[in-house]
């Protein structure tokens, strides 16, 4: 999909963002020394991602401007890679594996059991940001199938019971500290 | 040119042509659900397959390009079996269970599907139903009982759906209802050179606005391309979405609501106008392309909502009186009027909101039946202005310049305020230039607008100082010992403020190089006309017509173009609603021409110049006693409110024509109802000088008439009480008077509308250049005080009709109902965004919210015109491009 082209030599958005929180300063300073070259483009998430844990709302004009192009083309960017969040990360995440093995055993219901446990989709935070979803992709471990991935450790095989009992429990977890 | 044989039958086409295009073009069905005519394929849906004899397998019409000899075939067993597979997995995640039903026929929107209790979402409870794309094509590939996955889980119809976006006032998305052809993010990146949508996601892809939120929070400026190309329901019209299913007929007529003159088809239900499309072969400029403008501004005002009857004012209140009481009434003031105090105690407005017959047939009233030449529009002290430079550069008011020629320049220098949302669909070509031809972009502005973004340079001067722009940059070609004729010895140094000097030479080396070297080359020299300030006006389009002739010479006239803002200004102008004007360009007070119109109209004509609208106003009560106005509006459309209104408030008789009332209207003895831009037949004349017809679309309002005819009918009471014999004055229809028109203005001499049907347009014989000059160049003083300047130019969005009848919602979308003010500014005041401003001078004051935005230069506010009905004039004085204001926190 080609990029809209802007010629402009402006590297900022046009209209006033307002900056509550600091965060639009934080991602224009590291921008700053960014070159206005689209195949920097993935270095520039990369190094807000790196800094903040990932790429807020707020950048996107900003990232639009620098590289001479708007905002949509920026979003589309930015959704293509599934290593980029645009989303703070949920203090615990759970990782669930997308690969073929996982699947065929079943992984698509643990999917559901843990989607509904936490009131989240794939992706994404539950609303008080405490737990999150991850979608991953299978790294050989598939002896495990079906798993998810908790803090670097693998849990598997798993159950639909076992995943609601794990959801149950993490929650619990979250609750109280 | 390439011959070749689609299912048996030669077709010739250009060589190398897109074979999908080429099937379509010969008739032949094809079906080719994510191609985009004109754009480079996408290849994403398969469904265009066909046999090409000598090459193996199937090939996609969509990537074939047409060769002599190529033996072509659509109705293949082989490609018909592969574009059913094809359709059947684009069919697997949208709703299909009507596509694939025998008994659509039958269904009516309430019967219960008998096929699944659970399909909510189906052509027969769909909007698009019978003008659907991706319908057509499943019935065209015989999708009916086509159902390979039968009995398997739909995932389309057990995974929950996104909710559609109905947040916005004219665009509808429907994510639920989308096939992902991309039709759309293709076209508002490469024709609309927006890109507000975008393909998201990689694993789910999905189409998303903006940076993934509502489409109103995206940069999308709701032209409805997208919804043109989509071939479902996932993006439509907002308005009469429903109604639009039933349009009975289409009128093809065109835009009026800016210059460049688009060619629409109103869609119309009940004698309502429910639907616009583009008018693509109509119209070789505006193609496909609209602006929001004129794709939903018809809908702004409905029919009740438009003067119905003539209203009269008795004893201080208005009533609705009888067309024959009315008229008679008119006729008879005017003439008492006429008796007791001369013919010259009697002006005219003419409007570019108009119709040509009908400025026509309001000259001819005015110079043959009262004899008054006191006759001339709000919009035409700035039009003059600007036409006057053009005479003395090129020896005629009349530009031949073709706009079409705008996309294939490589060079273009554009003076506006704001092009994008004056006339916007002139901006998309100027980004056409830059963006398919790598165009060089200049653009002269002191505030931002969109086209800003596609420019090489972008000179920002202070308000007013356009011209000292122009000059500075003509001192620097001249210097390089370019000559051209006019150009004097002495060129003055204006220094604009506002503009770096380097940017300046840059602007500079930009132009010399289109000079030099002919890669640049077409150049195009664009000024966008303001509402304001006739003599900046006169000296930005001079410093302009030198510029270009000292870059072009000869050339020079055909590479210029003059935008005005309102439709017909030229239109107005061409058939003699000016004081110093007769019809064609004859000059008001030159013997010879007065007496060729005496022998034309067969009657005595005033032929002398006459008193502009301001020279009006300053007379009314004294010299002026009655003021005839057809479609202007004085109150919303000149500075010095206060002056003007008193002005119309001590006129004897004031009879305004028009189709809304206005406020002018409201001040009015007599109104007389027009009926409105979509329900009139007439011309109307674009910036590049193409003849528009409009037709009688809507059913007019209650017992209005068009203007042309009240004209008539007022002109021949008045004929009779004046005693008038020998004048035409009675037209049956509103194509006798263009046939006369024709007679009279050399220009419409082929604009009679059987020959306009046939495509014919003006022609220019003794009105073309005649010479190329440099004008007299003339700086005017910026005699600005202390404080803020505002400046007020077009918005986009706000429907003209609406913010002059006062309506709430003129701006739907509420984006043209702030104060724009340089952040820097609004931190020294303690203004935050949102914060409410006071904007004050000694003429009055206005309080609304802020935005901050850097398009604003330090120094500099502004408004949009059409604010709450031209608010913002209120705070200006006559002549000045801006005025001087005192900010502060309200
Ligand atoms: S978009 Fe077209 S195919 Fe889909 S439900 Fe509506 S009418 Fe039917
Ligand atoms: S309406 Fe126009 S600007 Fe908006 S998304 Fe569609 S094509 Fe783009
Ligand atoms: S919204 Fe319409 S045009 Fe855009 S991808 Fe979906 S179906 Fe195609
Ligand atoms: S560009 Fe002008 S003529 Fe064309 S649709 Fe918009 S307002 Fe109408
Ligand atoms: S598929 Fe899940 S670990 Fe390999
Ligand atoms: S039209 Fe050819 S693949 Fe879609």
């Amino acid at each position: 999909m080609g990029l809209t082209s802007r010629h402009s030599s402006r590297f900022t958005p046009i209209d006033f963002i307002a900056d509550d929180t600091g965060l639009v300063a934080r991602v224009q300073a590291l921008l700053d020394d960014v070159e206005p070259d689209r195949a920097q483009m993935l270095e520039a998430l990369h190094r807000i991602q790196h800094e903040l844990g990932y790429v807020p709302k707020e950048a996107i004009p900003f990232l639009a401007a620098k590289f001479k192009t708007t905002p949509a083309m920026i979003y589309g960017v930015l959704t293509f890679y599934s290593e980029i969040r645009t989303e703070p990360p949920p203090r615990v995440e759970v990782q669930w594996c997308s690969g073929p093995a996982c699947l065929l055993k079943g992984s698509r219901n643990i999917r559901l059991a843990l989607e509904a446990e936490f009131g989240c989709g794939m992706n994404e935070s539950a609303p008080d940001g405490a737990l999150g979803l991850r979608l991953v992709q299978c790294d050989g471990t598939c002896h495990l199938a079906p798993l998810v991935r908790l803090n670097g450790r693998y849990i598997g095989p798993l159950t639909v019971t076992d995943a609601i009992q794990l959801a149950r429990r993490l929650k619990e977890e979250a609750r109280r500290a | 040119m390439a011959k070749l044989t689609i299912n048996g039958r030669e077709v010739e086409a250009p060589d190398g042509a897109p074979l999908v295009e080429v099937i379509k073009n010969a008739g032949i069905f094809i079906s080719n659900l994510c191609y985009v005519d004109g754009l480079p394929p996408y290849a994403g849906c398969r469904t265009c397959v066909v046999e090409i004899e000598g090459m193996r397998g199937v090939q996609l019409a969509c990537t074939t390009r047409v060769a002599d000899g190529m033996v072509v075939r659509t109705d293949g067993e082989e490609a018909k079996r592969m574009r059913q597979a094809a359709l059947s997995l684009i069919m697997s995640y949208h709703s299909d269970r009507c596509l694939t039903c025998h008994r659509i026929v039958k269904c009516k929107p309430g019967d219960t599907c008998l096929r699944d209790g659970v399909v909510t979402h189906r052509c027969l409870t769909c909007s698009k139903n019978y003008r659907c794309e991706l319908q057509t094509t499943c019935e065209m590939l015989e999708m009916a009982g086509y159902e390979p996955w039968e009995g398997e889980e739909r995932t389309y119809y057990t995974t929950p759906q996104p909710e559609p976006d109905r947040a916005n006032p004219f665009l509808e998305f429907d994510p639920q209802m989308c096939i992902i052809c991309t039709r759309c993010v293709r076209v508002c990146d490469e024709v609309r050179h927006t890109g507000a949508i975008t393909l998201a996601g990689r694993f789910n892809p999905r189409i998303e606005f903006g940076a993934g939120g509502p489409v109103h929070e995206s940069n999308c400026d709701f032209c409805g391309s997208c919804i043109d190309v989509c071939p479902t329901a996932t993006l439509m019209e907002h308005p009469n979405k429903w109604a639009a299913m039933q349009t009975e007929r289409w009128v093809p007529t065109a835009c009026t609501w800016c210059s460049v003159g688009c060619s629409i088809f109103l869609g119309i239900k009940g004698g309502r106008g429910v639907i616009v499309k583009p008018d693509t072969a109509g119209n070789p400029f505006s193609r496909d392309q609209l602006c929001v403008r004129g794709r939903f501004h018809y809908d702004f005002v409905r029919p009740h909502q438009r003067l119905q009857r003539p209203l009269l004012l008795r004893d201080g209140a208005r009533q609705e009186v009888s067309w024959e009481e009315a008229l008679e009434y008119a006729a008879s003031r005017l003439a008492e009027i006429r008796e007791a105090h001369g013919p010259q105690a009697i002006g005219f407005l003419g409007s570019p909101l108009m119709t040509n017959e009908e400025n026509y047939l309001l000259a001819k009233l005015a110079r043959a039946v009262v004899g008054s030449p006191n006759l001339d529009s709000t919009a035409g002290p700035v039009a003059r202005a600007a036409l006057e430079a053009v005479r003395e550069a090129f020896g005629t008011p009349v530009l031949p310049a073709d706009l079409t020629r705008v996309p294939k320049a490589r060079t273009l220098l554009v003076v506006a305020e704001d092009l994008e949302s004056s006339h916007n669909v002139a901006s998309v070509r100027v980004k056409d230039a830059v963006i398919r031809e790598g165009a060089r972009l200049i653009v002269v502005s002191p505030r931002y607008g969109e086209l800003c973004d596609f420019a090489t340079v972008w000179l920002q001067p202070r308000p007013g100082q356009e011209a000292a722009v122009l000059v500075s940059l003509l001192r620097s070609l001249a210097r390089d010992g370019g000559a051209a004729p006019g150009l004097p010895e002495a060129l003055p140094d204006p220094e604009p403020e506002g503009v770096e000097a380097g940017e300046l030479a840059r602007a500079a080396d930009i132009l010399r190089e289109a000079v030099r070297d002919q890669s640049w080359r077409p150049l195009a020299f664009v000024y966008a006309l303001p509402y304001l300030a006739p003599e900046h006006v006169r000296a930005t389009a001079a410093a302009l017509c030198g510029l270009a002739v000292l870059c072009l010479g000869d050339e020079a006239p055909s590479c210029l173009y003059v935008l005005p803002q309102e439709a017909n200004v030229w239109g107005m102008l061409d058939v003699g609603v000016a004081p110093d004007l007769l019809p064609g360009y004859r000059e008001a007070g030159s013997p010879a021409d007065q007496g060729d119109m005496e022998r034309l109209w067969g009657t005595p004509v005033a032929g002398g110049p006459g008193s502009d609208v301001w020279h009006m106003l300053q007379d009314a009560g004294g010299r002026l006693r009655a003021l005839v106005v057809m479609g202007d509006n004085p109150l919303f459309f000149l500075p010095d409110r206060q002056r003007v209104e008193e002005a119309l408030a001590r006129l004897e008789f004031l009879c305004v024509i028009d189709s809304l009332d206005t406020a002018t209207a409201r001040l009015a003895h007599l109104v007389l109802p027009d009926s409105g831009p979509y329900s009139k037949e007439g011309t109307t004349t674009s910036a590049d000088r193409r003849v528009l017809r409009l037709h009688v679309a809507a059913s007019p309002a209650g017992e209005s008439r068009p203007a042309w005819a009240i004209l008539r009918d007022l002109s021949l009471r008045l004929a009779q009480r004046l005693g008038l014999g020998e004048v035409r004055l009675n037209y049956a229809r509103v194509a006798e008077v263009m046939d006369e028109l024709a007679e009279v203005v050399t220009l419409y001499r082929h604009a009679r509308y059987q020959e306009l049907d046939n495509g014919s347009q003006q022609s220019w014989d003794g009105l073309s250049p005649r010479a190329a000059r440099v004008p007299t160049l003339r700086l005017p003083a910026n005699g600005h005080g202390d404080g803020h300047l505002l400046l007020t130019s077009r918005g986009l969005y706000t429907s003209y009709e609406a913010a002059a009848l006062g309506l709430e919602d003129a701006d739907r979308l509420h984006r043209e109902e702030s104060l724009e003010m340089n952040p820097a500014d609004a931190a020294a005041l303690g203004i935050g965004p949102g914060d409410l401003v006071r904007v004050a001078n000694d003429r009055g004051e206005l309080v609304l919210p802020a935005k901050l935005t850097y398009g604003a230069a330090q120094g500099t506010v502004h408004l949009p015109l059409h604010y709450r009905g031209g608010a913002a004039l209120s705070l200006f004085g006559p002549g000045e491009p801006a005025a001087s204001v005192r900010l502060s926190r309200a």
